[in-house]
């Protein structure tokens, strides 16, 4: 199976203590899942839920998407569900966090892989940052 | 001729603390065509757990030339020429021929503080004795507040239960003094630090982990240390001058503080009556709307204005025990403002920061922001570093978010609070003097 580069981006985010889950996705598709061991078994019983109503999101986030919707979520029982949208698509960076997670600090990186991401996106030969050289990767400052 | 500085910014988002911390010294070095005067190293808490932080430093002393300056320790976040991030290590390598370095270490930060100040300032005062330059800066970087293990609670910001409540603030000073748990001290460390060196501009930091105030470690050397000041000072001919703005603003409500405990570190009584009821009151917010879950999201955006030694002190209200109020810092009793602060008002007070130092035209800059910002902004954070990369443009900065910071300067004295931003800038002033 070919190597992901996207897949490795959200393996990253999973490797956070507070990502219970993180994938790309749109309504009623799961485009990118994490490559390696899967979600977190926090999620595992509340997933089917979970993404029923993130399918109900993703109907506002097509509707809306081209007039700069950015960002969306919502709190179900324990657990709140980010969505980082890509500009212009109807597909966004989804990420499962606890409810009284230090949801700053996540979106920080949320925000990162949703970038890298992107940048994957807009060229598809280039390698993720977390495989690449050191001096590819870094500009002098 | 003379010759040119050079700064560098490492990073690393590497898991593998070793790997990591070759990468971050790595990416610095290999900018400088001189060996660096000094290697300031910043990484989150992460690496406790991917190899620990003796291998991540030991990773570093892989690449760094031997017998380079180092000081550092954890954050909860840092942000630098490529971003903002909450996970990983950045470092800051500067090579100038005029610029005198020493670097000094005190222990145990929260048992004895004054003591572990002075100790470090020794080590600075005996390595620039000699300096031939007028301008001079320290950076404090001190251990930050560690949540103590309440019995039958654990560690909490919010505790219920008055019993437990008033046992703690019985046991405060020691917890701090034979477990070293609880405040960091930071303001006492730098008042002290004052005293020694009043002719520097100071930058005060504390070193934190992930927002959850259970462990932080510093960096000293080849050293991994818990409940420690680590200072870099440094003399030069480069222009500097620090600036604290934080943005907040005063609201109608008032209150005075009528009885203070655990050494004034905790407000017990607020117009005569307990803290905690007669403040929901003040705010509107009905009884019992404070718990563990509330706090993050509201008591930390009314932070208050308290005074220490005729100071207006800004910071939050990081713990509540029942009725009473802990507070970061000592402070006195007397008339306090509540504050309030919103997202835009913490981004305009990074502009006007940076207006400060419109005069100096910059070669580097180091910045020591509250954590709280970074939770409160989040992904917004980037507008922030959209500032930050405008001002400087391709030279190097590097922030640290922590949780006590502050300023001092010969001219405006000290400045400590909280969700507040702190900068200082070397470069060249226009006006070819320090202010």
């Amino acid at each position: 199976m070919r190597d992901d580069p996207i897949a490795h981006v959200l393996d990253d985010l999973m490797r956070l203590d507070d990502i219970f889950a993180c994938v790309v996705a749109r309504r009623n598709m799961i485009s990118v899942m994490p490559s390696s061991e899967g979600f977190k078994p926090e999620v595992n019983q509340i997933w089917d839920v979970i993404k029923r109503a993130m399918d109900d999101v993703f109907t506002v986030i097509g509707e809306y998407s081209s007039a700069g919707l950015s960002e969306m979520e919502f709190r179900l029982q324990d657990y709140e569900v980010l969505f980082y949208v890509f500009p212009d698509t109807e597909n966004a960076l989804v990420a499962i966090v606890p409810a009284l997670a230090n949801k700053g600090l996540l979106e920080v990186e949320i925000e990162n892989a949703r970038r890298e991401i992107l940048k994957i996106m807009n060229n598809p030969t280039q390698e993720p940052n977390s495989q690449k050289k050191d001096d590819e990767v870094y500009v002098t400052a | 001729m003379k010759s040119k500085i050079e700064t560098a910014i490492g990073m690393s988002r590497k898991w593998d603390a070793r790997e990591a911390g070759r990468e971050v010294a790595e990416t610095a070095i290999k900018n400088l065509s001189r060996p660096p005067d000094f290697f300031l190293l910043f990484s989150t808490i992460h690496y406790e757990k991917y190899g620990g932080f003796q291998e991540f430093l030991n990773g570093v002393w892989d690449v760094l030339p031997k017998e380079t300056p180092l000081v550092g320790g954890t954050v909860t976040g840092f942000m630098n020429n490529y971003g903002c991030f909450s996970r990983g290590a950045s470092g800051l390598a500067v090579s100038y021929p005029y610029l005198d370095v020493a670097i000094g270490i005190g222990r145990n930060t929260k048992r004895n503080p004054k003591k572990a100040a002075k100790q470090c300032a020794e080590m600075i005062q005996k390595g620039l004795k000699n300096s031939q330059y007028k301008n001079k800066f320290l950076l404090n970087f001190i251990s930050g507040p560690v949540m103590p293990n309440i019995p039958g609670v654990g560690q909490k910001k919010y505790v219920q239960s008055g019993f437990v409540s008033k046992f703690s603030l019985l046991t405060f000073s020691l917890s701090q003094a034979l477990m070293q748990k609880g405040l960091g001290r930071e303001d006492e460390i730098f008042e002290e630090a004052v005293q020694q060196f009043p002719d520097y501009h100071m930058i005060l930091g504390t070193s934190m982990d992930d927002y959850k105030g259970i462990r932080n470690y510093q960096f000293y050397n080849k050293n991994i240390l818990t409940n420690a000041v680590v200072n870099l000072g440094i003399a030069t001919d480069l222009s500097l001058n620090v600036c604290t703005t934080h943005g907040m603003k005063e609201t109608n409500l008032h209150f005075t503080i009528t009885k203070l405990g655990a050494r004034n570190h905790a407000i017990r009584e607020i117009n005569n009556k307990p803290a905690v009821p007669e403040l929901l009151k003040l705010l509107h917010w009905p009884e019992g709307f404070l718990n563990e879950e509330t706090m993050l999201q509201t008591i930390l955006y009314y932070p208050i204005s308290l005074k220490r030694r005729g100071r207006q002190v800004p910071v939050v209200m990081p713990m509540i025990m029942k009725n009473y109020i802990f507070v970061p810092c000592i402070i006195d009793d007397g008339e306090v403002s509540i504050l309030t602060v919103s997202g835009k008002d913490l981004i305009n007070a990074v502009k006007e920061n940076l207006r400060f130092f419109n005069e100096i035209q910059p070669e580097f800059g180091l910045f020591s922001t509250c954590m709280t910002i970074l939770q409160t902004l989040g992904h917004r954070t980037n507008m922030l570093h959209e500032e930050l990369c405008r001002y400087f443009d391709d030279k190097a900065f590097l922030l640290f978010y922590s949780a006590g910071e502050g300023t001092y300067s010969p001219t405006k004295n000290i400045t400590y609070a909280n969700m507040s931003f702190n900068s200082v800038v070397f470069g060249h002033d226009q006006k070819l003097s320090v202010r």
